[in-house]
This record gives C-alpha cells, sequence and structure tokens, in this order.
C-alpha cells in the first residue's frame, strides 16, 4: 500500500506540472486563438462589436492577469470545459475529443496490444531456440521496423485496396454506406473490417522492436543460475521456458509498453491521415496547422493524461510482477 | 499526406477563400451494394415527364463528391461561416446569378431574372425569379432578398438601402458606384430564408445550420464528422434534378482521392495528378482549366521600406526576361499549366481586356542577350565570374517557396539556374509555411515564389485592384490587412488613378482605355513577375453521368471544390442510358 501511495504522490505532482505547461506554453507561442477567429470571420464580411464581445468573452478575456487566467483554466478543467474550438468553430473542445478518441484507443491501442503479445511470444520463442534457425528471423522482423509507417500503409493499399480490391482504402467504417456512427452489427462488422490493414501497418512496423528486445533478454536470462537449477531439477522444458526464465525476461518489455500505450493516443498521426481514419492525431495536426490553442491544449492534456494513467497502471503491474520493485521504492 | 498541387498553393497562398482545402473526389457507390445504378426505365420516363434540368436519365446511383474536405468534418451548413460544408453554397442556398470563371459569357440566371445599372453605377435593379419555394414550403419573396442585403450578420456595409418596388423587382442603392462589387452581390450573397434567420434564438454565427432551409436543387439529409449526403429537391424551381443523391465525403489525402478514382468509388474530385493521362485510361472524363498565376512576388517598393536589388526596376525587367518558362512548364509542372500574361488578363477567357501596346504573353524562352543590355544600360557591369553588379557590389537576390510545395521548389531551382546564366544571381532556398505567410505579409522578403487569385469574372480587375492598388498595401514590417494582397509593395499613381476610374464605370471603351493604362505601366514594373497559370485539374464518372462541364461546353467551373458551383453542376447531371 505504501508503494501505491507513493507512486499516486510522484504522479499528482507530475500531473499538476503537465497541466502548467499546457497553460502557459500556448500562452508564449504568438497571437492568439480570439484575433485568428476574427480574422477569419472578417473575411466574410464584418465582424459587429456585439460578436466581438462574445468571442472574447468564449476565449477567455486577455486583459486578465496571467494568474487570474491560470485559476479560471484549472476552474474550467475541473468543470471538464476545454474551451472552444477556432478551426471547427463553434464544436467544444471536449465533443471533438470525445469522439475521437474511442477510434485512436481502439484501433491502435488493440493493434499495440496485438504487437505486443506477438513480438514478446516469438522473442521468447526465438531467445529459447537461440543459435539454430530461428535466429535468422530476427533480422528480418527489424528491418520490418525501420519502414516508416505511411509507406508501409501505402504499399498495403496498393496490393490490398488498388489492386486487389479486398480492403478499404480509407475510412474508420464504410463512409459510403453509413450516414455515420449507429448501433448495428452491420456498423461493428463494418469497423471491424475497416479496421484490419491500419491494425497490421502498426503491427508491422512495431512488432520488431519487441520481438528483438525479449530476444536478447531471454538469452541472457538463460544463462542465469537459477535457469540451470530449474533444468537441474529436471522441470518440464516449457515450464522453465515460460514460468522461469520468461518471466523475467518480460521485465524491461513491461515498462517501456506503459510508454508506448502512452502514445496510442498521439502517436499513429501519419497512419491515420493514410487511411482518413477518424482518430486524435488528426485532431491535433489540423489544430497545429490551424494554431487553434483551445484544441492543441485539449488534445495535448488527454495524452499527458493518457501517458501518466498507461505508466500508473505498468508500475502496479510491475510490482506485482516483480517484488523487489515493491521494496526499492 | 498532401501532395503539393497547385490548386492547393494558391489558396494556401490566399490563405483563406475556401476555408476547405482544395482537392476534391467525386464518387460512385462501389460498396453500398443496393446503390446499382439505375437504368431502370420507368425512373428514366419519370424525368422526362417532370422536365428536369439535367442532361441523360433520372438516377439514383449515389454520386460521391471530394470537395477537398478532411476528416473530421466541421459540422455546418451555416453560409456564414468560413467552414461551411460545400454542398451548402449553390446546392441548397442560391444567389441570384452564377458567374462561371472558366467562360465569358453572360451570367446565369438563377433567383434573379435580370438586372440593371443606373448611368452612375449607385443603383442596382433587379428582377427576381417568381414561384420560387424554400425547401419548407415557405414563398421566396422581396423580402427574403432585402434580408440578404441588410441583415446584420454578414451584409456589406456599402449597401445604403435596400427596398422593393414590387413582388418581384428589389432595388440596392450605394452612395458610390459600385459596379465592380457585382459579383460580390449577385454572385456570392446567398439568399437567405429571412423567417429562418430573423428570429433565431442563438448566435447566427455559431449556429451549425444542420437542416438548411434554402432554394436550391438539394437537401441535406444527413451529416457526421467522415461524410455527408444530399437527395434532389423534389419542387426545386428548375425542376427535379434527375441525380436524386448524392454524397460528400471526407479523404485527408491526394493519393487516397487517386485511389478511390482509380477504382471507382468516387465520381467527381478536382486535384492535382501529375499524370492524368492515367487516369483518362481508366475511363476516367478529365478537364484541366488553368486558372491561377503563378508569379515570383518581388518586394518592390524601397519608398515603402523594401530591401534587396529587386527593388531596382531594370533587375525585375532582366529577370522576367532571363526566365525560361516552356523549361519550368515541363520540368517543374509536367506540362499542364497555362500561359502567363504580363497583364494578368486570363489568356483565351480575357482576350478583350488586353491592350494592343503590350505583349500578351511573358517571353516563353530566354532572352539573355535583352536582359543583359537592360543591366548595362541601368549602369551594372558584369564581373569575371559573369555576374552583374554595380558599384563592386554584385546582384545578390534570395528566392523563397515553401517547403514540400514540390513543384515550386522545382520551378525556383529552374529560376536560380536560368538567372545564372543571365548573369543575375538568384538563390534559392526553402521555408515554412508559416515563415513564407509572415515574410509575405509584412513585406520581408526579396523573391518569393507564390500564386495570385484569378478572377471570378471576365475582367482582370480585380487583381489590379487587390495586387496592384496602393490601397491594397502597407509599408514593409507592417501587416496587410485581410482582403489586402499587395504583398509586392507596389504603390504607383497612375495605376490607382486609373483602378479608380474603371471602379467607376460600365462602359467598356473607358474600361479598356483604363486597363491600357495599368498594363503599360505594369508590364514595366513588373512587381509580380508571371511566371505560369496553375493547372486546376477536374476528374469526374463519365461512366455512369452524362452532363459534365467540357471542352465544347463550359457552362461552370468545374472542379468539385469550386465554391458556388455545385448546384448548376449537379442539377445538370443525369445517369447514362
Amino acid at each position: 500500500m505504501r508503494y501505491v501511495g507513493r507512486r499516486l504522490v510522484i504522479y499528482a505532482v507530475t500531473l499538476w506540472a503537465a497541466i502548467s505547461l499546457n497553460f502557459f506554453l500556448p500562452r508564449m507561442l504568438p497571437g492568439d486563438p480570439a484575433s485568428i477567429l476574427i480574422a477569419k470571420m472578417s473575411r466574410n464580411g464584418d465582424v459587429t462589436e456585439a460578436q466581438l464581445e462574445s468571442i472574447r468573452r468564449l476565449f477567455g478575456n486577455p486583459e486578465a492577469s496571467l494568474w487570474q487566467q491560470y485559476l479560471d483554466y484549472w476552474e474550467q478543467l475541473f468543470s471538464g470545459d476545454l474551451g472552444t474550438s477556432v478551426s471547427f468553430y463553434p464544436t467544444p473542445v471536449t465533443e471533438l475529443i470525445g469522439s475521437a478518441l474511442p477510434w485512436s484507443i481502439g484501433l491502435v491501442g488493440v493493434a499495440t496490444i496485438i504487437s505486443f503479445t506477438i513480438g514478446i511470444g516469438a522473442g521468447m520463442f526465438t531467445g529459447w531456440k537461440r543459435g539454430t534457425w530461428v535466429d535468422h528471423v530476427v533480422p528480418s522482423t527489424t528491418l520490418l521496423q525501420s519502414l516508416p509507417y505511411f509507406w508501409v500503409a501505402m504499399v498495403l493499399i496498393y496490393f490490398f485496396s488498388v489492386q486487389n480490391q479486398w480492403f478499404p482504402i480509407i475510412g474508420g467504417y464504410n463512409v459510403f454506406m453509413f450516414n455515420g456512427p449507429e448501433w448495428s452489427w452491420e456498423f461493428v462488422g463494418s469497423v471491424l473490417y475497416h479496421a484490419i490493414l491500419p491494425a497490421i501497418t502498426i503491427v508491422i512496423s512495431s512488432v520488431g522492436g519487441w520481438l528483438l528486445g525479449m530476444r536478447n533478454m531471454m538469452v541472457s536470462t538463460m544463462g542465469e543460475d537459477y535457469v540451470t537449477t530449474a533444468e537441474a531439477k529436471g522441470l518440464k522444458k516449457r515450464r522453465i521456458m515460460t514460468t522461469y526464465a520468461a518471466r523475467n525476461a518480460m521485465l524491461p518489455s513491461i515498462a517501456g509498453f506503459g510508454v508506448a500505450l502512452g502514445f496510442v493516443v498521439g502517436g499513429f498521426v501519419v497512419m491515420e491521415t493514410v487511411f482518413s481514419y477518424p482518430g486524435i492525431g488528426k485532431l491535433m495536426i489540423t489544430a497545429v496547422r490551424a494554431n487553434d490553442y483551445a484544441l492543441m491544449q485539449g488534445v495535448f492534456l488527454v495524452i499527458t493524461l493518457t501517458v501518466l494513467v498507461a505508466m500508473f497502471i505498468t508500475d502496479m503491474i510491475y510490482g506485482l510482477i516483480d517484488p523487489r520493485a515493491r521494496q526499492n521504492v | 499526406m498532401i501532395r503539393t498541387m497547385g490548386r492547393k498553393r494558391v489558396v494556401a497562398a490566399a490563405s483563406m477563400v475556401a476555408g476547405l482545402s482544395l482537392i476534391v473526389a467525386g464518387c460512385s457507390d462501389s460498396e453500398g451494394g443496393d446503390d446499382e445504378m439505375s437504368a431502370d426505365p420507368t425512373t428514366s420516363a419519370d424525368s422526362t415527364a417532370g422536365a428536369a434540368a439535367g442532361e441523360g436519365v433520372a438516377t439514383d446511383r449515389e454520386l460521391v463528391v471530394w470537395a477537398g474536405a478532411q476528416t473530421p468534418l466541421n459540422q455546418t451548413f451555416n453560409p456564414f461561416v468560413p467552414e461551411v460544408q460545400h454542398l451548402a453554397l449553390g446546392g441548397v442556398y442560391e444567389s441570384l446569378f452564377y458567374y462561371n470563371k472558366a467562360g465569358s459569357g453572360e451570367p446565369l440566371p438563377l433567383l434573379g431574372e435580370s438586372f440593371e445599372w443606373n448611368a452612375d453605377g449607385t443603383q442596382l435593379t433587379i428582377t427576381i425569379r417568381e414561384g420560387v419555394t424554400w425547401n419548407d414550403g415557405e414563398a421566396f419573396t422581396t423580402d427574403d432578398v432585402i434580408y440578404a442585403f441588410t441583415n446584420d450578420i454578414a451584409a456589406p456595409d456599402y449597401i445604403a438601402s435596400a427596398e422593393a418596388t414590387d413582388d418581384t423587382t428589389v432595388i440596392l442603392s450605394f452612395d458610390e458606384p459600385q459596379y465592380t462589387n457585382e459579383l460580390s452581390l449577385l454572385g456570392l450573397t446567398w439568399m437567405i430564408p429571412e423567417h429562418v434567420w430573423a428570429n433565431l434564438d442563438e448566435d447566427p454565427l455559431s449556429f451549425p445550420n444542420i437542416e438548411p432551409v434554402g432554394t436550391g436543387p438539394y437537401t441535406i439529409a444527413s451529416i457526421s464528422d467522415a461524410n455527408y449526403t444530399g437527395v434532389a429537391n423534389p419542387d426545386y424551381w428548375g425542376g427535379e434534378p434527375n441525380l436524386t443523391n448524392v454524397r460528400y465525403i471526407g479523404i485527408d489525402g491526394n493519393q487516397s482521392a487517386e485511389d478511390l478514382l482509380r477504382t471507382g468509388q468516387i465520381d467527381w474530385v478536382g486535384m492535382f495528378v501529375p499524370e492524368p493521362q492515367g487516369m483518362e485510361d481508366a475511363g476516367l472524363g478529365y478537364i484541366n482549366t488553368p486558372q491561377d498565376p503563378t508569379v515570383l512576388y518581388t518586394c518592390s517598393n524601397a519608398d515603402l521600406g523594401c530591401e534587396g536589388d529587386q527593388t531596382d526596376v531594370a533587375v525585375r525587367q532582366a529577370l522576367n526576361l532571363a526566365i525560361d518558362r516552356s523549361a519550368i512548364k515541363d520540368k517543374a509542372f509536367v506540362g499542364l499549366t497555362g500561359t502567363a500574361s504580363p497583364t494578368f488578363a486570363l489568356l483565351g477567357r480575357d482576350d478583350q481586356w488586353i491592350s494592343p501596346d503590350v505583349s500578351a504573353e511573358s517571353p516563353q524562352s530566354p532572352e539573355i542577350e535583352e536582359a543583359q543590355a537592360i543591366l548595362e544600360e541601368a549602369g551594372y557591369t558584369a564581373d569575371a565570374d559573369g555576374f552583374y553588379g554595380k558599384d563592386g557590389e554584385a546582384i545578390e537576390m534570395s528566392l523563397t517557396s515553401v517547403d514540400g510545395w514540390t513543384d515550386y521548389n522545382n520551378a525556383a531551382q529552374l529560376i536560380q539556374e536560368q538567372a545564372a546564366e543571365a548573369g543575375i544571381k538568384v538563390t534559392a532556398s526553402t521555408v515554412s509555411w508559416n515563415e513564407f505567410a509572415d515574410g509575405r505579409t509584412n513585406g520581408d522578403f526579396e523573391l518569393i515564389m507564390g500564386g495570385v487569385i484569378g478572377t471570378s469574372v471576365p475582367d482582370p480587375f480585380q487583381i489590379y485592384k487587390d495586387w496592384f492598388g496602393g490601397d491594397a498595401t502597407t509599408p514593409a514590417g507592417t501587416a496587410l490587412e485581410p482582403g489586402d494582397w499587395n504583398f509586392s509593395r507596389y504603390s504607383n499613381e497612375t495605376v490607382d488613378e486609373q483602378i479608380q476610374v474603371a471602379a467607376s464605370t460600365i462602359d467598356e471603351a473607358t474600361k479598356i482605355a483604363a486597363y491600357a493604362t495599368i498594363q503599360e505601366e505594369i508590364t514595366r514594373d513588373l512587381p509580380y513577375i508571371p511566371i505560369v497559370i496553375n493547372a486546376t485539374q477536374t476528374f469526374y464518372n463519365q461512366t455512369d453521368y452524362t452532363g459534365w462541364p467540357t471542352e465544347d461546353n463550359l457552362y461552370a467551373f468545374p472542379p468539385a471544390w469550386a465554391s458556388g458551383g455545385a448546384g448548376v453542376v449537379l442539377s445538370n447531371l443525369g445517369g447514362t442510358e
């Protein structure tokens, strides 16, 4: 329990620092969202005084002191208000993020878990079979890892969507058939079908890293005395491989997995663009392109929170798997 | 990711125009199983009976369009916000007339039937179409027209009054001649129903208007963050369109749009494809209608704070002659661009406005000797390496283009080499879009590869006023006002005077005389050095649909992203037999 408590304190401090940075960084950049929106609207005609006033109210009063704005920002955060997007005016940022987040977590999250599982499993196996023909598999997966996401995605689209029209080219669901997300088996089927190519892209591009890391740890763990002891005891090979060698070899990968999960939300921006897949990475691009500070802040906040939560969870799991971690806090 | 393409650049250059980016796709629904195209004889019989406006037969095969929107779509059909979805303007809301950017004919009457200016341009009398209803059943009246011109939301402030003299006549009065605003008054002012907009509970600018009430050929059926659909308006004044269903989708990259086109999943797109032949081979219709000039912006006016050798007119003239435009067209723009005119009139469309005293086309091959003669006459001498300079200082200019706009980057590189041939040192480099936009608007640059927005009417006036007018600029170091485009800081009293003359007349001879003076000044001073006219490519499904704008019948500006033309093109389409 003390372990959990200490971790919680550290995370609370990190969270506070991250949110404060999130507040101050955009304010150091030139320009402000209100004037960007006003400039945008004045292209379509004159902006009246009443509109100016309502825009100022929407985007916070720039004449208030920074400290006051900072307090207001916290107040807004606690009431779940992330402001209004300029590039999708007048949609609230929470709504934009709310509709993008499930797609990112669903696709990239699941793909990362699949990639991790395959990588760890295959790494365990190749490590166990070190020095045999299986070793030749390792360089090829590392090669795949070095290919850029978008390139893999475009090659897959070319062969499986254009040359052979087996898979769709764009979308998170069939945009030619459904007029928006709905609850039906057909829609769910469509979502799964549309997730196949993007998921394969992610798995192909990331599995090599897990495999290599796991294999190397596996090889070094198998040189440990306790493995030799286990063998001497006459335990089954399978049991030695999984319970003795793999459990220990996995520790660094688990730590890495927490970080990887955190990047799920923000990462894969390119993949989402190539497949026109709805997701949070694309919101981030849009926000940066349009200097949409409210949206940027919202997206960064979500990413920060996700990374922290993912790391917290892995910390907890780590504590469970490795008793030493609980002692050395 | 988005590949660079001419149009995108101009808009980016213009950085607004249609808040959306500019690529488009149209197309069919190869996956939505029930959307078989209907060659059904009963439906076609219906359409002929219904005095349909368009060509071909009625079809319920869904036409899929990409108008350049990226996902997630901004879910709004509010005609007053920059991110309004494409079908709203022209498809649901109509203007009084449609001005065809691609042709030189008369404007096409939509909700208006005719219009007339008074002698001094301070009164515009508009006759509106009778018997038109909004798609909620209410009648379209002169009150709606007056509301569209006088509402508090976005009506222009130069309209002094708007009143109806009878049931079909509206008279707009102005304090000053407003001939030059004819396009924005008649072609870009969207008729909105007063009974909806005057009684809104919310701020009209944040009203998403998901079920827009308009008079156009389509109504909106649904919208999500990935697509939206429209269905034909059965009570459309022009007759129910043959094309019943239309779907707009959001696509994030040109490559995806190209793939969807090739596999027959979208039917109408305007976007840059370097090798259009491949698309034609795949059975798609293709048309290229170059519109927007690509130029070298020069910060030309030392009096307004520009710095660098390009402030000397002799250097600009020499550079203009040194450029090998045909090589640039072939090597950087894969041969798809049109020929630029130093008068900024669009060749072929605006020929009547080009003065006989200036050359209509920019030189297509380099004239190095003439270029060097101009430099020598202006007191420059060549150094040992052949580079020209004055008082021991060689001419040296930086030429920037936005990183990633590969055709512009290549063109800049070619210009560097070509200028060097003539002994002018130009150094090409790439910058980020933000640096480009900042430098341009603040006058902090020497030479930039950039775009000029082509005019929407067959008349170069708008370019003269917005890009060459002294009123449209500010001293270097001060950002331009939104809506002003005179990045070169060019300011010439003769030009300004003639712009005023042209603005206050409708008499062609007077305008031609005024333009001749302007053209003489600007072809000599060259604050923008014309390079080429950007390609504007459109691809469309000609297998299942007929009635598209073609070279022979260019009744509308064809690309799917073109703002305002959606209704005109869509209601003219029909299924093939």
